[in-house]
């Protein structure tokens, strides 16, 4: 089984150990140590895997004895979450200890980390179900040790009833692909026929859909991510819904046999929805971990879009752009879960040291803390999308994939193809006001409060956690091209795509984006002009506020600065506002104002669907009476009915 | 031929502002006054590089970073736009995705001094502006769709040499496409009846507001890289929108007249519209981007073609 193999069970052993380390008293900073060197291992295992060319372990088969592995498409999730989950488990060496169940959560980390590893390497049905629940499980295990106040707990059931009544199209599709032998074998489920197919398809869908969080099964995840440790977090967004866009992956591309053009459509519009819906509802959100989890969102619809452009191209037989446009999903999973991952951590060490994560309480920490203020801009110019850093390199593969899917005929694919491409422009956009904000609000100007005046940069591990991410971001940024044909070649029949390892992304059919030389140009030119600028003389002056001294009220908040975009889009984010005028004597005494923007999605869908369940159960109530003879007659009708439906050849 | 273009390219950092400029005066002829020269920009430039700078009280390394930033942007640009389909090896490439970037990190790099400066008035415009580009970045990337379906490449010089000739006005969608540029152009140089670059009032102002704190040679490269958006833009719009041939020779005469005709353009409608309400550009936009997709439906059906 080679040196691969043994380092795989190593890591996943150390993993272990390492969660026993944490449970153990007073060894929690040791088990968070380990834990992170098994990550280590395992992240390496998976770059090996992923590069070379051999598959480890067993292939996927449809037989019910557990079975583990490693292909190239499990190596690449598996070496994102070692280069995901090493800075993050750095970071929980400095964060968990003092805070609340800090021993039980380090251990549940362990656990649920495994879990990931566990789904990414299963081979079979029942291992894949029994980590997929796992990891669904243990995180909700993990927040309710660390919290557990009643708002906490009423998230976490959310996210394990939607999750659940969701999750069970996984099982579905998984089964129905058991029961036709179609796991790893992709010929068996074209055998078995569309209808089969098409079971499969809306399934897997809907099923990893809703643990991806694709609008409008996403719910659960603006209610569940912030109320976790930061760490888990940054963890749940970063890694956990891409291990669900790893299972769709699995199913829709590699054992439906022949992928419908329906479904390259339907991701088209649910990523198209998922993506300016979800960077919409986190414009308007003022608490930093429900806008970060709600960008979750966003991008697990970018994430869509590449996948389903690349669905439409292997459908129009462009494979070259098939395999781009996978390669183009891929890059961002990796490129979101890093600055995803970035941000989280650092909206957990703006917690620590202001107390707050209300973006109107927070304010010029980048001079407080120019650590973690540093490596959160770095962050957010890159969820933002803004060249040279990694965010802006996949959003351009995926914008370019979509505007070349636009290409091909029938013109309604085209339209839709075209109708994406718009969408991923505003979405980036969007994301770009609302990260301005979040810098603007959090790092830059006056602090707001006194807390964000005297806070301080964190403890070492903290820091060294954020920087290697941040470096990542940047990495990433530069040299795209280096790891682009390697994910090129994951894609189903993507092995010719015949991209040449370059550093920048210099892909046929465009005018190439070269990200080094971009990079290089811009630092030399912005340096060039500040020498040409010279030595500065400035004045310094009070910001004009027409006379006036600029007080902290006069500051900007973060509702004032969506309001042009809120009141053009009022009709689809339907605000709330409510305004009080106390006056006495003709006097204007106190004005008060609170407003909110209602998740649409929570209003439409899932209230009514709540009040017809309770419905439902007050009707379903009154059945149950409590007096024994009402039972008895239950029983004697249900009898009565198996006797009529016996004598009259129902049952056959 | 690319040593020539590379030049043309590089004039254009000197060019530039004579854009904004001759708009100017040509709108004051419209307007029955007398105006200031075309050469204005240049005077104005002039005069900023000799006064100091402002730092508001509060401000750090993002509002000072900020300017030459901006102008690097633009500069970037100005290399990765090819003249009439031509353009010097600057190792940047010549994609029109990447030119959207570069564009979208000028603005966050303002917007995000805007924060750093918490004024009232730099943050109204910087919201404003952002507010617009999420409709003008859709519309943008579509009217560019549009320009890359004859070429089927984003390469903005293989997208230069597909539009040329008369064929492609035989087909409605290129018309389609011209009508959103047009449109894109509106929004990305700041001119009526998007914005008006006249006046400093809080009511109306979008991109005047950002830059009301700086002053001395941070604003002259920020006034620069405005007139560069206009090179840009213009360039763009005459290269893929406006015929031209494709020679290089009778392409650089061609475009000089089309860039000619889209500043007489500007200040023709800046002079005969009224700047509209803010809130209302929005739908003015999404309209663009319906016709834009409209045109690329047209082009792959074929109606026309």
């Amino acid at each position: 089984m080679g040196v691969l193999g043994a380092g795989a069970i190593a890591g996943c052993a150390t993993l272990a150990l390492g969660g026993l380390l944490a449970a153990w008293p007073g060894r929690l900073g040791v088990g968070v140590i380990v834990q992170a060197a098994g990550m280590l291992v395992l992240g390496v295992v998976g770059i090996a895997v992923l590069t070379g060319d051999q598959a480890l372990g067993a292939p996927f088969r449809s037989s019910i004895g557990p079975a583990f592995g490693l292909d190239q498409l499990s190596g690449f999730f598996v070496a994102v979450l070692g280069v995901t989950a090493v800075p993050t488990l750095l970071f929980a060496r400095d964060y968990l200890p003092g805070s609340a169940g800090e021993r039980g959560v380090g251990a549940l980390t362990a656990g649920f980390l495994l879990s990931l590893v566990g789904v990414l390497a299963a081979r079979d049905v029942t291992t894949f179900l029994a980590f997929w629940e796992l990891m669904t499980l243990l995180p909700a295990a993990a927040i309710l040790v660390a919290k557990r106040d009643a708002s906490v707990r009423g998230a976490v059931y959310a996210y394990l009833a939607i999750t659940h009544l969701g999750g069970a199209g996984v099982w579905i599709a998984l089964l129905v692909l058991q029961h036709h032998g179609a796991i790893g074998d992709p010929s068996a489920l074209a055998a078995a026929g569309t209808g089969a197919q098409t079971l499969v398809a809306i399934a897997a869908l809907i099923g990893f859909g809703t643990k991806a969080g694709f609008i409008p099964l996403h719910s659960w995840l603006p209610r569940a991510h912030p109320v976790a440790p930061a760490h888990l977090s940054a963890l749940m967004s970063g890694m956990m819904i891409k291990v669900a866009i790893y299972g769709l992956i699995r199913v829709e591309f590699e054992w439906l046999g022949a992928t419908p053009r329906w479904l390259g459509i339907a991701l088209l519009l649910i990523g198209l929805v998922s993506a300016v819906g979800g960077v919409l509802w986190a414009l308007v959100q003022h608490d930093l971990k429900r806008l970060l989890a709600y960008h979750s969102i966003e991008n697990v619809g970018i994430i869509a879009l590449g996948l389903g452009a690349s669905l439409l191209f292997a459908d129009a037989g462009a494979y070259q752009w098939a395999a781009i446009a996978f390669a183009a999903a891929l890059l961002h999973v990796a490129n979101h879960a890093i600055f995803k991952t970035l941000l989280f951590l650092g909206a957990g060490a703006f917690e620590r040291a202001v107390g707050s994560l209300d973006l109107d309480h927070l304010g010029g920490l980048l001079r407080r803390m120019p650590w973690t203020g540093g490596a959160f801009l770095v962050g957010s110019m890159a969820i933002a999308g803004l060249p040279p850093l990694n965010g802006f390199a996949s959003e351009w593969l995926t914008l370019q994939s979509l505007l070349h899917a636009a290409f091909y005929r029938p013109v309604a694919v085209a339209l839709v193809a075209g109708a994406a491409l718009a969408g991923l422009a505003a979405t980036a956009a969007l994301a770009l006001l609302c990260f301005v904000k979040v810098v603007g609000l959090a790092l830059f100007g006056a602090p707001r409060r006194s807390q964000c005046a005297h806070a301080n940069d964190p403890a070492l591990g903290m820091r060294a956690g954020m920087a290697l991410l941040a470096a990542l971001c940047v990495l990433l940024g530069l040299v795209p091209g280096l790891i682009l044909p390697t994910l090129a070649r994951l894609a189903p029949g993507g092995a010719g795509a015949g991209l040449s390892r370059q550093p920048g992304l210099l892909v046929p059919g465009t005018g190439a984006y070269p990200a080094l030389a971009i990079a290089i140009a811009l630092a030399v030119l912005t340096a060039g002009l500040m020498r040409l600028r010279g030595s500065r003389r400035a004045a310094p002056a009070p910001a004009w506020a027409c006379g006036q001294a600029l007080v902290p009220e006069l500051g900007w908040t973060s509702a004032a600065f969506t309001k042009p975009l809120r009141l053009v889009l009022e009709g689809v984010l339907r605000p709330h506002r409510v305004l009080e005028v106390v006056r006495s004597g003709g006097m204007v005494q106190k004005i008060t104002y609170s407003g909110h923007v209602p998740s649409l999605v929570d209003t439409l869908l899932y209230e009514p669907t709540i009040r017809a369940g309770l419905r439902a159960a007050a009707v379903a109530r009154r059945l149950q009476t409590g007096n024994v003879r009402t039972y008895a007659a239950y029983l004697l009708g249900l009898v009565l009915v198996g006797l009529v439906c016996a004598r009259t050849g129902i049952f056959g | 031929m690319s040593a020539l273009a590379a030049i043309l390219q590089l004039l254009g950092v000197a060019l530039a502002p004579l854009l904004p400029g001759s708009i100017q005066a040509l709108k004051a002829r419209l307007q029955g006054r007398r105006g200031p020269s075309p050469w204005q920009p240049y005077r104005m430039l002039r005069r900023l590089w000799g006064k100091s700078a402002v730092d508001p009280e509060g401000t750090g390394v993002v509002y000072r970073l900020a300017p030459p930033l901006v102008a690097a942007c633009l500069l970037a640009a100005l290399v990765i736009v090819p003249i009439a389909g031509h353009a010097g090896n600057f190792g940047l490439g010549h994609d029109a995705l990447v030119l959207v970037g570069l564009l979208a990190l000028a603005r966050f790099a303002l917007a995000a001094a805007a924060w750093d400066t918490g004024s009232g008035f730099a943050l109204m415009g910087a919201a404003r502006d952002l507010m617009i580009a999420v409709f003008g970045e859709a519309l943008l990337v579509l009217a560019l769709l549009v320009a890359a379906l004859p070429a089927h490449s984003t390469d903005l010089r293989a997208m230069s040499a597909a539009a040329s000739g008369g064929a492609i006005w035989s087909g409605p969608a290129h018309w389609c496409g011209a009508i959103a540029f047009a449109l894109v152009i509106l929004v990305e140089t700041g001119r009526q009846p998007i914005d008006n670059p006249d006046t400093h009032l809080e009511l109306t102002m979008i991109h005047e507001g950002p830059l009301l704190e700086y002053a001395g040679r941070d604003l002259a490269f920020i006034q620069w890289a405005a007139a560069a958006r206009h090179w840009v833009l213009l360039l763009l719009g005459a290269e893929l929108f406006l015929p031209h041939g494709s020679a290089f020779g009778a392409g650089i005469g061609l475009l000089v007249l089309g860039v000619v005709g889209l500043c007489a353009a500007l200040a023709v409608i800046e002079t005969a519209e009224a700047k509209m309400r803010i809130l209302r550009v929005p739908a003015l936009l999404g309209f663009g981007c319906v016709i834009a997709l409209a045109g690329a439906g047209l082009w792959v059906g074929g109606v026309g073609a």
